[in-house]
């Protein structure tokens, strides 16, 4: 009885040095001077998190910054386009085995038509703000996104709508899947696994312009071709980068009762499952065959074209620019370098946004790290 | 006799007198790991798409091994350091939720009229899913005790429903025996009733711990200081589509349940020889 007693009381003790070791070890891990710790947050809460005091500043897209400062309680520290301008966001993509049929592709390349021509409608209504257009796109956003007109009107100036993909674009992505390399989100040898010599091998043979190439010779359409089988568009819930899709749904545009996807000749429905909540879902319902054509992030496109082989193409963009790093009004912060030893809350390890805070915050000498 | 000797001995005897035991999960383990393997590289030879989401076990347990020697894939953070943090979090949450509990489950089931004020208010919290809770937590508590409220609020309800009942199903033959033998109310209550309810308690405690862990994918998608399993799970799975670093967590996380399982068990048969049930 008393060894027992001896046993338990030495079990207990040597469980409780455990703990409080690796406690202590915790907890005195030496604050790097040159870090900058950062947490995950839903962009969504990030305003609430923010006021909540637990960090001083996040890294968002747009609408959450625009939310953040007509809200009143937050200020831009710095804009995405001046960490990297005209870098990559929300893009095109389209699934491979949709596009490998006569018809598909065909059908393909009248979205991207359409795609292109709402882009346009977009940023003419955008220059001239005394515009009807610009009323009418004001209400659709707020429609879309379900947020106030000012928050939306505010957001609108700081994205840049457009659909080339330049060599800047493409490099953007070389460098965005290096860094997912060197994080470790990517194996080294999934990129040669998936047949490709290298990563800028990888980036221009998934970024495939030959669509937007070829719009010229795009027509309207008198019918609809594919009355019985529609394309399954796959975008994101309310996200304000994707609003040529809706611009390009809504019959009103165009002036007439036809939408301009009407126009030239397609039906298009909501894929099973959209508005998804996140680019990575999209990606699943990609790959378990329930979109034809989606608007996402660059980042999840990357992600599972590489980690599960998702059979898709970028074929155009949706988006650039348009996130800000965004600090408490009031707050002492005043440079990037100010965020040394503070928190901060980024969307996830491979949004953009936490790799453009990671490029900010290196130019600047300090490391991101996890808090 | 070293202590070590003694543990080795002991744990040998353990082994002896599980014989049956540890021979039938061994052949179950393997067994489950054996179709795994064959189902993985099935769906490779039918070249599904699925079948990137279904690492073989090899891949996983190389994963596994490496995420604690070096760091969780795109965590910058070691399996170990995530495991002791999730850890930390299930213990508190789930010891919070036994204190609390404990004596409501008690009060609850004694006194009809309690009963009536806390019973609408838990039934009507009870089917909430804790996940809801997060955009709450997270602006209300801060970085530690928003996961452990989440820990807390799984553990809690199975913990109070088994006190209550246990309560309830108390032999009222004990009851009325103690009665004529002169106890007051107060030596029913903890001579008879707290006793009887112990069973009922353990009960709720292992279903409580089973739930704590369930939790905690759901709790660490909120805003976490210093990484967790969950987190490294749902990250891994959502962002990444590392879906061996997934199973890997989700291993690492049965693990740690077996291990609080297994402490309760201990608990469990300690209390029932100290109390003489057994």
């Amino acid at each position: 009885m008393e060894k027992k007693t001896t046993l338990l009381i030495s079990i207990v003790i040597a469980a409780a040095v455990v703990v409080a070791t690796a406690g202590v070890a915790l907890y005195l891990t030496p604050d790097d001077d040159d870090s900058v710790k950062y947490v995950v947050v839903s962009p969504t809460l990030m305003g609430g998190w923010l006021q909540g005091g637990d960090g001083s500043a996040y890294i968002a897209w747009e609408p959450f910054v625009s939310s953040a400062t007509v809200g009143g309680y937050g200020t831009v520290l710095s804009w995405s386009n001046e960490i990297m301008p005209n870098h990559p966001c929300c893009v095109v993509v389209l699934s491979n085995e949709f596009a490998s049929t006569t018809e598909g592709s065909e059908l393909s390349l009248r979205f991207l038509k359409a795609h292109v021509e709402s882009t346009e409608w977009i940023l003419d209504a955008l220059a001239d703000k005394d515009s009807v257009e610009y009323q009418l796109l004001v209400n659709m956003s707020v429609a879309f996104t379900l947020r106030d007109a000012d928050v939306v009107e505010n957001a609108l100036e700081h994205v840049k709508f457009g659909w080339e993909m330049d060599t800047e674009f493409r490099s953007a992505l070389d460098q965005f899947t290096d860094m997912y390399i060197d994080a470790g989100i990517v194996e080294e040898e999934t990129v040669g696994d998936r047949g490709y010599g290298n990563v800028t091998d990888f980036i221009s043979s998934y970024v495939n312009g030959t669509y937007l190439d070829e719009l010229g010779s795009v027509t309207e359409s008198p019918a609809i071709l594919n009355p019985d089988d529609p394309i399954r568009l796959g975008y994101l819930a309310g996200d304000i980068h994707q609003l040529a899709q809706y611009v390009a749904a809504n019959g009103s545009v165009v002036g007439g009762t036809m939408s301009v996807f009407e126009k030239y000749g397609l039906n298009v429905v909501a894929a099973t499952g959209a508005p998804y909540a996140n680019g990575g879902s999209e990606m699943d319902a990609f790959v378990a065959g329930h979109v034809d054509i989606g608007y996402l992030g660059a980042p999840p496109a990357i992600l599972k074209k590489l980690n599960v082989d998702a059979d898709t193409t970028i074929i155009a963009q949706v988006n650039s620019e348009g996130s800000a790093i965004v600090i408490a009004t009031g707050s002492q912060i005043s440079s990037l370098a100010d965020l040394s030893g503070k928190i901060v809350a980024t969307p996830g390890e491979s949004s953009i946004q936490h790799l453009l805070l990671k490029i900010a915050l290196n130019e600047q000498g300090l490391k991101l790290v996890k808090a | 006799m070293s202590a070590q000797y003694t543990v080795l001995k002991r744990f040998g005897r353990f082994a002896k007198s599980r014989r049956l035991q540890l021979s039938a999960a061994i052949i179950s383990v393997s067994v489950f790991v054996i179709l795994w393997h064959v189902f993985a590289w099935l769906l490779r030879c039918w070249d599904w798409s699925l079948q990137e989401y279904v690492p073989f076990p090899v891949d996983v347990f190389t994963v596994l091994v490496d995420s604690f020697v070096n760091e969780v894939p795109g965590m910058d953070l070691s399996m170990g350091v995530m495991a002791f943090a999730s850890f930390k979090r299930v213990v508190i949450g789930f010891t919070l939720a036994l204190v609390v509990a404990f004596p409501l489950g008690l009060l609850m089931a004694s006194f009809r009229f309690v009963n009536y004020l806390g019973d609408p208010i838990i039934e009507m919290f009870r089917p909430i899913p804790p996940v809801a809770w997060i955009p709450v937590f997270l602006v209300m508590l801060s970085f530690f005790w928003g996961p452990v409220a989440i820990v807390f609020l799984g553990a809690f309800f199975p913990i109070l429903l088994n006190v209550m009942f246990g309560v309830k199903r108390t032999d009222q033959t004990l009851i009325d025996a103690a009665k004529t033998l002169g106890a007051r109310r107060i030596d029913i209550f903890t001579k008879v009733v707290i006793p009887s309810t112990a069973p009922y308690l353990m009960t709720g405690v292992k279903v409580g711990l089973g739930i704590s862990w369930m939790c905690i994918v759901a709790a660490e998608m909120l805003p976490v200081l210093g990484g967790g399993v969950g987190n490294a799970l749902w990250v891994s799975a959502m962002e990444f589509s590392r879906f061996d670093v997934t199973f890997a967590c989700m291993i690492v996380i049965g693990l740690m349940s077996i291990l609080t399982t297994g402490l309760a068990e201990q608990v469990e048969r300690r209390l029932y020889r100290w109390m003489g049930m057994e």
